[in-house]
């Protein structure tokens, strides 16, 4: 499977993405720059939103140009069904074109948060998180814009959608408050939209690959991710 | 500049210089770009070593690691700049040691920081940390390095001067090294990375009250410059390469020239500005951000612009190099300065600087009341701004990007894999205290400090780098100070054999307010690294296990003065600080290394600040276990409680080890001829048990997690 890894000039991720998938059997990642234009995604299997600078920082500097002249391609990627996954800002990329619902908005305490954190993965069966169900995994965070929020029907409409993914818990796997790193609505840590086939991860699964950085949970995560593009 | 140094400048001309000239030439011998009052100490420090590649004074240190990989460190201080700005200052202080790392033609790697303000509890003081804490945090995050390693210190000498020092740890291989000169005439001068402004830094010698036009380095512009500057380096379409930050393109042009042994012509007309009207001299005198000065052999040209227009980065042709040995620099072709590359960069006078005595001080403990409650005590100390927990700053360092951090900032040191699997420790350290109290015995401590920091992870000490943060060099007193550091870590690193490999001084840390000059205690910042030798996992220091042996390593004694205890209980610190110790400190590294090469350490912590007490409590309160202990025999002339707990001895570790590993650790000890002493169990139960009395760690981890947080939250 040829994953494609999307870099704009503010990501940051890519090489740590690719690093990650390059160990799984049956993934070929390859960079695509934003700079080489459209139809660098064509021969992709499945695309990845890697983390970067904010969208805020890329409006500031005037740099958005460089992710919408991404969008349709992106857009008729999703439409045709293939897997995407947007991890870190890479999310916000992603809710910007409306492929994933909610926003990120910046953290509850108005600062950037770097930590451990425990994730449950959602009960319901979906294609990203075929037998994972239920299971607590433990990645870190690193953002300062990755406090989901929704408005009210939208929140209730993916909750009872089963578009709801993976929230924050506690190790022992409680959906507390304290669990919470940036005050995300209903400790919600990822979504996935309606057709099931675009996946957005706040925190940073790339980072937790083997147990000599304390965790290869983030493996596991992405592991399924491939698995999920031959399912298709 | 003085009178005598334009009087020298002219006898070297044979003429008097021009306006642009000595406006080039008062930016190039300041203290801060010459270090005309300090570099005359430098021998004092070891320097050599078999796997330095690149020693003290050539920009950034590289050592060889070995299988080809080359490690490149920087240390730089922003001090002034971030006193005007915080959130600036210190973001610029980032931007720098970036630069100056990847100017080698390093990948960044990893970053470090220390940071010194005045008490968090005064209202301007803790918004001038956090602001300076969000500078880094936004800069360093977007950029994409790990922070892996800092260390913060709070008194009221630094309330008027704060203190910023950044470290940026690089990697690159043999044949990837890029040098910082430009050694063949004909080869092409290329600018690149942001457009130059008119941003100037603020002079370490200007108050900071002084206009600041200097604005946040970007960080989207260093990525691309990173980026940018890894498809030259893998290409091999560099011939030399220099920052061009502080000091301008007059600096970067003339040590390109002066270590190469050629001249240079720059045409400031060709340099890609963002703002109008700019003279020839603010042009080469800006400090603008995320700009490389490249030297390009002309069979390269091609291909490197083809690769700079493809990044969309500004870039020009603004010269060449030539083998006049002048630094020509031409303003729509008039020539506005022509001066010897070599006097730009060492033809300065070194000013006469006088050192006065310093204070006498005493090792009498006079001062000392035993406390009535020493469950109070401890959780004053755990709580105090020098102990209490740092995540409030930490957690805003993206810490995990890249993927290869082992160990995050808060443990022993920061632990980050290289390729081929080598894994390395980082530490910053200082003890403003002590070094205030007696700079010589001060900065060697806090360079023992670190080298315990990275003995505690598993990890042997390969190089250090040093920043010496001073007041004023032209009153005796800090002169004194600073070249009394400058000993005290010579001492250390011909000592312990650990070579010196980059380092800075940040002069005029003092201010003068209400006609009393007020300076900062002496902080020699230190930064070392250290191997994990096999490639072996560290230690860390949370306690493990449950009834395992918890022991003392080394002798403890009567040294309260300059420590915390004497700040939490006298409000100030005074007397002799304690004693620099070689031989101690030798022995108890080699015994605590060869217990980790034997694989028996469970987990493991340096003493330091707040002495075995505070050191026991913060592997209690990382881990999941408590401890019971029995403290009426420790080895040393320490008397009564207070002293065991709280006093700052060096050379001391606190080891982990399960029963079954107790002899083998023991017979490790005594044939290092160190005093390893059982101090109790720990326990499945959160407490910890002193004998005389305990704490409950619920309580305990209040105390320490909220001291500082609490503070900021304000």
């Amino acid at each position: 499977m040829t994953i494609a890894i999307v870099k704009f000039p503010g990501t940051n991720s890519e090489k740590d993405v690719f690093r990650a998938l390059s160990v799984i059997p049956g993934a070929r990642p390859y960079i695509a720059s934003s700079r080489d234009g459209v139809g660098t995604l064509s021969e992709a299997d499945a695309l990845v939103i890697p983390s970067g600078v904010s969208i805020d920082e890329y409006v500031s500097v005037g740099a958005e140009k460089w992710i919408d002249g991404l969008k349709n391609e992106i857009q008729e990627f999703a439409e045709s069904n293939k897997p995407i996954l947007g991890i870190g800002n890479g999310v916000q990329i992603l809710t910007r074109f409306r492929l994933l619902p909610g926003q990120l908005r910046k953290n509850v305490k108005g600062r950037f948060v770097c930590k451990w954190v425990y994730l449950r993965v959602c009960k319901d069966p979906t294609i990203f998180t075929d037998g994972l169900e239920g299971l607590v995994i433990r990645v870190p965070v690193a953002h300062s814009h990755g406090r989901f929020h929704f408005k009210k029907k939208e929140l209730e409409r993916i909750v009872d959608s089963g578009g709801v993914l993976f929230r924050y818990c506690n190790q022992d796997g409680e959906m507390i408050p304290e669990a919470n790193p940036n005050g995300s609505m209903d400790n919600i840590a990822g979504v996935k939209n309606e057709a099931g086939n675009v996946l957005g991860i706040v925190p940073h699964p790339e980072r937790a690959t083997k147990v000599e950085l304390t965790s290869a949970d983030g493996l596991i995560l992405l592991e399924s991710f491939v698995r999920s593009i031959t399912a298709r | 500049m003085t009178d005598s140094e334009k009087g020298q400048l002219s006898l070297a001309l044979g003429r008097e210089p021009t306006e642009t000239e000595l406006g080039v030439v008062a930016i190039l011998w300041s203290e801060r770009r010459s270090y005309k009052s300090s570099r005359r100490w430098f021998s004092e420090f070891k320097t050599d070593g078999e796997n330095v590649v690149l020693g003290l004074g050539k920009g950034a240190g590289i050592v060889d690691l070995g299988d080809g990989i080359l490690l490149g460190v920087a240390m730089e201080s922003n001090n002034h700049p971030t006193q005007a700005n915080p959130y600036i200052g210190s973001a610029l202080a980032i931007a720098g040691v970036i630069s100056d790392v990847i100017a080698h033609g390093c990948k960044p790697v990893a970053l470090l920081n220390s940071l010194r303000f005045g008490d968090p509890s005064i209202k301007d003081h803790a918004f001038a940390l956090k602001e300076a804490v969000r500078g880094i945090s936004e800069f360093a995050n977007s950029v994409g390095i790990p922070m892996v390693g800092g260390d913060a210190e709070f008194n009221d000498s630094f309330g008027e001067n704060c203190v910023l020092n950044a470290v940026c740890i690089g990697i690159t291989e043999a044949d990837s090294m890029v040098m910082s000169r430009a050694s063949t005439p004909g080869h092409h001068l290329v600018l690149f990375g942001a457009k130059t402004g008119k941003e100037r830094l603020i002079d370490d010698t200007e108050s900071s009250e002084s206009s600041n036009t200097s604005v946040p380095g970007n960080p989207l512009a260093k990525r691309i410059v990173i980026d940018t500057l890894e498809q030259l380096i893998d290409g091999k379409l560099l011939r030399g390469l220099e920052d061009v930050g502080g000091g301008g393109l007059a600096l970067a042009g003339a040590k390109l020239a002066a270590r190469g042994n050629t001249g240079v012509e720059i045409h400031s007309d060709k340099v890609p500005i963002c703002e109008e009207d700019m003279s020839a001299l603010e042009i080469v005198t800006s400090d603008s951000q995320d700009r490389m000065l490249a030297v390009v052999a002309p069979e390269n040209l091609e291909r490197v612009l083809a690769i700079l227009d493809g990044y969309n980065t500004p870039h020009s042709v603004i010269g060449q190099v030539t083998d006049e040995g002048f630094y020509n620099l031409y303003h729509y072709g008039e020539l506005k300065v022509s001066l010897p590359a070599v006097l730009l960069t060492s033809g300065f006078l070194e000013p006469d600087r006088f050192e006065e005595c310093l204070p006498e001080r005493t090792a009498s403990m006079d001062w000392l009341v035993e406390p009535l409650d020493h469950v109070q005590m401890l959780l004053s100390m755990l709580s105090s701004v020098n102990i209490a927990d740092r995540t409030w700053i930490y957690s805003q360092f993206d810490q995990h990007i890249q993927a290869n951090t082992i160990v995050d900032i808060g443990d022993n040191s920061g632990v980050i894999e290289l390729p081929k699997g080598k894994r390395i420790a980082l530490t910053t350290s200082c003890n403003s205290s002590w070094s205030h109290l007696h700079p010589q015995i001060g900065a060697a401590n806090s360079a023992t400090l670190a080298m315990r920091n990275l003995v505690a992870s598993g990890a042997k000490p390969i190089f250090i780098a040093d920043c010496l943060n001073i007041g004023n060099p032209e009153r005796p007193e800090s002169y004194a100070e600073f070249v009394e550091a400058v000993k005290g870590i010579g001492r250390f690193s011909h000592d312990f054999n650990i070579p010196v490999l980059t380092g800075g001084v940040s002069p005029y840390n003092e201010k003068t307010i209400d006609g009393k000059s007020r300076r900062i205690h002496l902080t020699p910042q230190v930064m070392m690294a250290g191997v994990l030798p096999g490639n072996r996992l560290p230690a860390r220091r949370s306690l493990c296990t449950p009834w395992a042996n918890l022991f003392l390593v080394g002798e403890t004694h009567r040294e309260l003065n300059g420590s915390v205890f004497q700040q939490v209980q006298l409000g100030r610190v005074q007397g002799l600080p304690p004693g620099y110790q070689a031989g101690m400190e030798k022995s108890a590294m080699e015994a605590v290394l060869a217990s980790h090469a034997k694989g028996i350490v469970r987990s493991c912590n340096d003493i330091g600040r707040g002495g075995l007490a505070i050191g026991l409590m913060k592997m209690a309160l990382r881990g999941d276990f408590g401890f019971r202990l029995d403290l009426s025999d420790i080895p040393g002339s320490a008397i009564g409680m207070t002293e065991i707990l709280y006093s700052e001895t060096s050379a001391r570790y606190l080891v982990e080890v399960t029963e079954t590993n107790q002899e083998e650790f023991l017979r490790t000890m005594e044939s290092c001829k160190v005093v390893a002493t059982e101090l109790g169990l720990t326990l499945n139960e959160p407490i910890a048990n002193f004998g005389s009395f305990s704490v409950d760690l619920k309580e305990a981890r209040k105390a320490y997690m909220s001291g500082i947080a609490e503070l900021l939250d304000k």
